[in-house]
């Protein structure tokens, strides 16, 4: 579902769609950085559009509803040089749809007590059968351990 | 326990503890009908009983055939196998049993690490039938754990138990409506968490390099390319709609990039490094303590 989703955005992108209220990007009348609130459409534009960057609400429809996702592009001698994708999803679910846009690295990671925080699982590497567990202390103690 | 006022079912299998949570208390009968499934899947796919098939393809090349799950498994494998290169691969058995992880846990390395053999050299694998063209080692454990889950919650849900959390020592299901909040174990202390994500329907896995250790930097998360512990994530957690998945990527996230699986497959993910860095996808975002 990520994919097909990405799929139709982009799709709609490279047909150029960004019709709708033509006043603010008129072929011939664009300043520097027209911006626009037209949502893309799936009208076939024959127009060709001054270079400069495009912004436009696309809206898609998932399974929670129709979403809308924002979108700014970037035309460079004529076809898409570059396209901004921003998350506003109106659903938490679609957050999950929309992730794969997104992400973070985070330089060190903190440990707090598991008897500070209040969780009900705890998900990490499986506890280890008698078997392993004994050849373990086996191994320690033949070391010396 | 998850919910107030659940009931556990717990139990050993397939060499680790199990956790079933539900509303009410399971019948006798789907009691048995989870344990049998869990032995099933034993008897076919471990490597450390002389009985099972895996051991019967150990001993000598031939024709095998496992159970119906086989099919996705050996699919996700596949496809797993291509994004890591080869280091993620069914065959790392001997590559285990090389620095000590066999059958008798000797946990005594015979020599250096051995990569494992090439998949299309030693290995036909349609559907649930494998076909091999010498003794093979095969370890499904990547995924195993997290399949035998979602087996077990099909067997729930057939029993009319639709609502539950499976808890196999860390991998989680949830089918119910309500999350479960679960503290991401950190890597280095069990006593402690480095985050908190909410689980809602579907499952997370983890992956680590901390417990199935047996000393001077020897784990069991192994590069089937070189046969080496891997040194540089140390921990993972994948979330996907089902365990199976979410335990195979939270392997793979050892060995591929968190955003490369993205384009692959619907998940979010987490690793942590050597170094104490972590990366993640978006529905991370937040989850970690700082």
């Amino acid at each position: 579902m990520n994919t097909s989703l990405k799929k139709s955005v982009f799709v709609s992108i490279a047909g150029l769609s960004l019709a709708g209220s033509a006043a603010g990007c008129a072929p011939g009348q664009a300043t520097g950085t027209p911006g626009t609130s037209a949502a893309p459409s799936a009208a076939a534009g024959s127009a060709s559009y001054k270079d400069g960057t495009y912004s436009a609400d696309g809206n898609y429809v998932s399974p929670n509803g129709t979403e809308t996702v924002g979108v700014t592009l970037t035309l460079a001698g004529g076809s898409v040089s570059d396209v901004q994708i921003t998350q506003h999803p109106s659903n938490p679910n679609t957050r999950k749809f929309q992730g794969e846009f997104a992400g973070g690295i985070q330089s060190q990671i903190v440990g707090r007590n598991l008897n500070e925080i209040k969780v009900s699982k705890v998900a990490g590497s499986s506890l280890t059968s008698g078997g392993f567990n004994q050849a373990v202390e086996k191994i320690k103690s033949e070391a010396g351990a | 326990m998850p919910h107030p006022g659940w009931t556990d079912f717990s139990f050993d299998g397939i060499g680790t503890r199990w956790d079933i949570s539900t509303p009410s208390p399971l019948s006798g009968a789907l009691r048995r009908r989870l344990l049998d499934a869990v032995a099933d899947y034993d008897a076919a796919w471990s490597r450390f009983r002389p009985d099972s098939v895996i051991a019967a393809a150990a001993r000598q090349p031939g024709r095998y055939t496992l159970p119906p799950g086989a099919s996705d498994l050996g699919q996700l494998y596949a496809t797993l196998y291509r994004l890591s290169g080869g280091a993620m691969t069914p065959l790392i058995g001997g590559s285990l049993e090389q620095l000590g992880y066999d059958a008798g846990y000797s946990l005594r390395p015979g020599g250096p690490p051995l990569p494992a053999p090439a998949w299309d050299e030693v290995l036909d694998w349609q559907g649930t039938v494998l076909t091999t063209r010498a003794p093979v080692v095969i370890d499904v454990g990547a995924a195993g754990k997290g399949q035998l889950a979602d087996l077990l919650s099909a067997a729930l849900r057939d029993g009319g138990v639709s609502e539950h959390v499976i808890d196999a020592s860390g991998d989680l299901v949830n089918t119910g409506s309500v999350p479960v909040q679960v503290g991401l174990e950190h890597p280095y202390d069990p006593a402690r968490a480095i985050g908190i994500v909410s689980l809602g329907a579907g499952a997370i896995c983890a992956s680590a390099a901390n417990r199935r250790a047996w000393g001077d930097g020897l784990h069991h998360v192994l590069d089937g390319t070189t046969g080496a512990p891997v040194r540089t994530v140390v921990a993972s957690w994948a979330m996907a709609a089902n365990a199976m998945t979410a335990d195979a990527l939270a392997t793979a996230l050892f060995f591929v990039d968190g955003f490369r699986l993205q384009q692959e497959f619907d998940c979010s993910w987490l690793t942590v490094h050597s170094d104490g860095h972590a990366e993640y996808s978006a529905d991370f975002e937040g989850v970690l303590f700082s």
